[in-house]
């Protein structure tokens, strides 16, 4: 029986700052048989090792279209994650994953799609956005929403403003907003002051949104008061996941009568699972 | 099912000869309150009439602390170690602990994520039952838990004079065919006295009725003093975790060797009345108080358990037993209930 803890061995192709916390790393596959096999939805995650040092759940944010690669992005906020932020191109780790169930894209195709981040939030919807890129034409109006406390935190703001001209021309919009910035030449206020700036249509829309818990429940309101449909929101939570596979319990949320494992019936959920769930945000 | 009947005087052949299919584990009197699984070398030492042991049957399938992987740091290699397991065999498991076991079979072995470390030393228990009388702890019979049809080898009934056995799995069979001259026929006068012990079992709990309906209760209760009150009594200690039967949170750990070269990933035990259970990256905590993470063991025990159609809970009542606070479960959950039931005299 094949062991469900096994990793894969991965290689570091390329770190790449995109603020002082943050790094956005590029991995491949070390065995040509499994580059070629791996797959994963946007929304999942990989469990990535460092040997000796531990293991830690990441969101996947790069498109699932380019085979035997994967981008993770990376927080330094604890032992593990620090210890990934010092990797170097070419150091190898290990890789167990896809895990979760990822956002239901092919439920998504044909409408519009409206992707609210905030702070790292933006990892997890970038896979999103990358995925509606690389078929385009299976999408409608899509628009980014993207959010940080300061300018010089905004994930991914150079990409997203490098290609904001020529998206606008093909019905993508890129809003990039910051809170607590006074210097920051652009947009500012909460993510969901926002939403009446985007290009998608409210009846038709699909909804992602990822970010810090408390900010849920005032982008639900907003979204709703906008008229946006609630069956089509969908969140990606974070726990600190030590199997992936629905056995270690740390992920546990909800109540008795709607327990839920986050790393195999998440970490995506509807808007009326997270509203009928105390616990779950 | 096919049941056979081992009088008394054989009974202790039988268990030497068990021996034989493996190492015997069987719960033995360790202290004046306590009983514990123990390897037996003379079967006169096994308890017949305990109710509990300190640490549930679960360690034998789920050890406290393992070793999955043996680490080579500088290629990144993680090797699986997956050792043989010898055969053994436990004696004397009651009805709630089966089920605790087909509960962590429904979570280890899962069709799409089964767990190979789980699954090998699951092959390689012998699970003989044995029935029992509950005290004033036990309420399996409101989970409906109180009696299995299936998760065992043996099934041993008390009889006045030895037991009546249900034999549960091909295994089972193979042990009774090896060794029919311990074995005898049933008559009518044994299947009489297993539905007399059978309804006398039924007069012991403390409760009748059943919880079907307590995860909905509970949930509704949630925001009543009675958890704030009850949290406070408690010690965060894990206790409660420790001794259940079905409680399978673990944890993983990265240890290297001193030279820095080689390591191994560890799992262990964990539970989910400890501050650092609910943590994530960035300090945030799901579970940030002592009442979030009291109240997080009532919603987990009482929760739907799909693939068995039962709770997370079997009723053992080791959590109230062993809780170094008094801290009485089912007294909490018959609380919340409300209108309680008539006891049985």
């Amino acid at each position: 029986m094949h062991n469900i803890y096994s990793l894969y061995k991965c290689r570091v192709l390329r770190a790449y700052e995109l603020t002082d916390d943050v790094k956005l790393f590029l991995f491949r596959f070390e065995d040509p048989e499994v580059a070629e096999k791996w797959t994963f939805k946007p929304g999942q995650f990989v469990q990535l090792s460092i040997p000796s040092i531990g293991e830690v759940p990441i969101s996947i944010c790069s498109s699932p279209m380019r085979r035997g690669f994967f981008e993770l992005c990376i927080k330094k906020v604890g032992r593990v994650t620090s210890k990934i932020f010092d990797l170097k191109p070419g150091d190898l780790v290990g890789v167990r994953g896809p895990y979760g169930n990822g956002f239901p894209v092919e439920e998504f195709e044909g409408h519009d799609l409206l992707l609210i981040a905030a702070g790292i939030g933006m990892a997890p919807l970038r896979s999103v956005f990358m995925y509606a890129l690389d078929n385009r034409w299976k999408f409608g109006n899509i628009t980014v929403i993207n959010s940080a406390r300061y300018g010089k935190k905004l994930l991914f703001k150079k990409e997203l403003e490098a290609m904001k001209d020529v998206a606008e021309a093909e019905g993508i919009r890129i809003i990039q907003t910051v809170t607590r910035d006074p210097d920051w030449p652009g947009r500012v206020g909460r993510a969901q002051e926002h939403i009446k700036y985007a290009n998608t249509d409210p009846k038709k829309a699909y909804v992602c949104v990822c970010g810090p818990p408390q900010i849920y429940h005032d982008v639900f309101n907003k979204l709703i008061e906008h008229g946006y449909n609630p069956r089509k929101i969908y969140v990606t939570l974070e726990r600190r996941m030590k199997c992936g596979v629905g056995k270690c319990g740390h992920c546990i949320a909800g109540t008795s009568t709607f327990l839920k494992y986050i790393c195999i019936d998440g970490p995506v959920f509807g808007y009326y699972d997270i509203i009928s769930t105390p616990g779950l945000i | 099912m096919r049941y056979v009947k081992i009088y008394k005087e054989k009974v202790f052949d039988f268990l030497e000869r068990l021996k034989n299919y493996g190492k015997l584990y069987a719960p033995v009197k360790i202290s004046e309150k306590f009983y514990d699984r123990r390897e037996i070398k003379d079967v006169k030492q096994i308890a017949f009439d305990y109710n509990r042991t300190i640490t549930p049957a679960k360690r034998f399938f789920i050890p406290p602390c393992e070793e999955m992987f043996e680490i080579d740091i500088e290629n990144a290699e993680y090797k699986e170690k997956i050792d043989e397991v010898e055969p053994f065999v436990l004696f004397g498991l009651h009805a709630c602990e089966i089920v605790a076991l087909r509960i962590l079979d429904g979570v280890y072995l899962d069709e799409k994520y089964p767990d190979i470390y789980y699954e090998r030393r699951r092959k390689a228990g012998i699970i003989v039952g044995l029935s029992c009388l509950p005290d004033e702890h036990c309420f399996c019979n409101l989970w409906r838990t109180d009696f299995v049809d299936i998760g065992f080898d043996l099934f041993l009934h008390e009889l006045p004079d030895g037991f009546l056995v249900r034999v549960g799995s091909p295994r089972g069979h193979k042990i009774v065919d090896e060794n029919l001259d311990l074995f005898a026929e049933i008559k009518q006068e044994d299947i009489n006295a297993f539905k007399a012990f059978e309804e006398k079992r039924q007069k012991m709990f403390k409760y009748t009725g059943s919880f079907d309906n307590i995860r909905y209760i509970l949930e509704l209760t949630m925001q009543d003093e009675i958890w704030e009150e009850e949290a406070k009594k408690c010690l965060g200690c894990g206790n409660c975790t420790l001794t259940c039967p079905t409680c399978r949170c673990y944890d993983v750990q990265d240890i290297p060797d001193i030279d820095g070269k080689r390591g191994k990933r560890i799992r262990f035990w964990d539970s989910c009345q400890f501050k650092s259970h609910g943590m994530v990256a960035g300090g945030h905590n799901f579970r940030p108080t002592k009442k979030d993470r009291f109240l997080n063991r009532y919603v987990c025990k009482t929760a739907y358990f799909y693939p068995l159609g039962t709770s997370y809970c079997v009723g053992c009542g080791n959590c109230t037993y062993f809780c170094p606070a008094n801290i009485d479960y089912l007294g909490n959950l018959i609380k919340i209930r409300g209108a309680e039931e008539v006891k049985n005299a």
